[in-house]
């Protein structure tokens, strides 16, 4: 069976939780926290360490789901992750202040997956705040990344239908990639 | 209301009990009580290394350590240990609130002595905690 290692990341509050809650078949593995920066993110709990869910794919395609914590202060918890990914779904909430700059912002972070084309860009909570506009989004990626495909998509992460079509996407083209051994041989 | 790790009489006491640690265990390196969310209460001693980093990994390692716990059905974590090379890392729950004791030992500690020592931090701040109704703040009850 191929395997997949997805990482879900982005900032708190953009439904990386949710949307592998959406995604997952097998009941998910979190690690929430009572968050203590309500001020901040008004939102009863954050990801501490990692989520973690199961999706199969067709018939033996099994990809592995995983969250890391929005909060810059755990990435280290990126580092380990990350290494472990071949692509990434990043979700940005649209109503974040700046938000075209906080998913480039992000994407820097990741920046392996993003130039090897293994990155998708989720905006979420659009029904929020209209504008940037996707548009707005794919101008500053393709701005910050000259050269790389990075897909755009408007989601809504306890959608379980939009978030597979993105993780599709994702798959699809992470499989399509020309293998260099492949073509040796 | 006032998260508890900014909670100056809540801070007083975890100070204090940081301070009854290392007169016991003089090989305590480093320790930090911090939120669940890894946020710093108090440490002791003075900065000798990274706090906000060390308050981070505390409570990521102590969320894993929870889910693996939930995961295999084996009931609440109890501690956890990280023995390494020169030292050891000792987390606990403080009983009845959203608190964590980190302690960092040289390795002239004991295992067993560092567990006591750190048990016994972590029952008195619980003590101290409650009679001041610090449990109340957000995120402070959801643990035995």
């Amino acid at each position: 069976m191929a395997e997949h290692v997805i990482l879900f990341a982005g900032p708190m509050g953009a439904g990386k939780t949710t949307a592998i809650r959406s995604l997952s078949e097998i009941e998910m593995v979190n690690t929430e926290a009572s968050n203590t920066e309500r001020h901040i993110v008004d939102k009863e709990t954050t990801t501490v360490a990692l989520d973690y869910g199961e999706i199969t794919l067709g018939d033996d395609e099994k990809v592995r789901l995983y969250g890391v914590p929005g909060q810059r202060r755990f990435d280290f918890m990126w580092s380990i992750l990350k290494e472990r990914a071949k692509g990434m779904i990043l979700l940005i909430n649209n109503d974040a202040p700046d938000a075209v700059a906080l998913a480039i912002d992000y994407l820097a972070s990741f920046r392996e997956l993003v130039e090897s084309g293994s990155a998708v860009v989720g905006i979420s909570r659009r029904d929020l705040a209209r504008t940037p506009s996707p548009d707005d989004y794919a101008d500053a990626l393709s701005a910050a990344y000259p050269g790389s495909l990075i897909p755009v998509f408007t989601v809504d992460p306890r959608n379980a239908g939009q978030m597979t079509t993105v993780l599709l996407t994702l798959v699809a083209t992470l499989d399509s990639r020309v293998q260099p051994e492949a073509v040796q041989s | 209301m006032t998260a508890i790790h900014r909670e100056p009489r809540a801070i007083e006491i975890g100070e204090a009990a940081l301070a009854e640690m290392r007169e016991l265990a003089p090989s305590l390196v480093f320790a930090m009580i911090v939120t669940d969310d890894g946020f710093e209460l108090a440490h002791a001693p003075q900065k000798t290394i990274d706090g906000g980093r060390f308050g981070s990994m505390t409570s990521s390692v102590q969320a894993l350590s929870e889910a693996v716990s939930r995961e295999l059905r084996i009931g609440a974590s109890s501690y956890v240990v990280i023995a390494a090379e020169n030292g050891h890392v000792l987390q606990q729950r403080v009983p009845g609130q959203s608190l964590i004791l980190a302690s960092l030992f040289d390795n002239h500690e004991t295992l067993g002595k560092a567990l006591s020592i750190s048990r016994r931090c972590v029952e008195k701040l619980s003590a101290e905690l409650a009679p001041h109704n610090l449990q109340g703040f957000p995120g402070s009850t959801t643990h035995p």
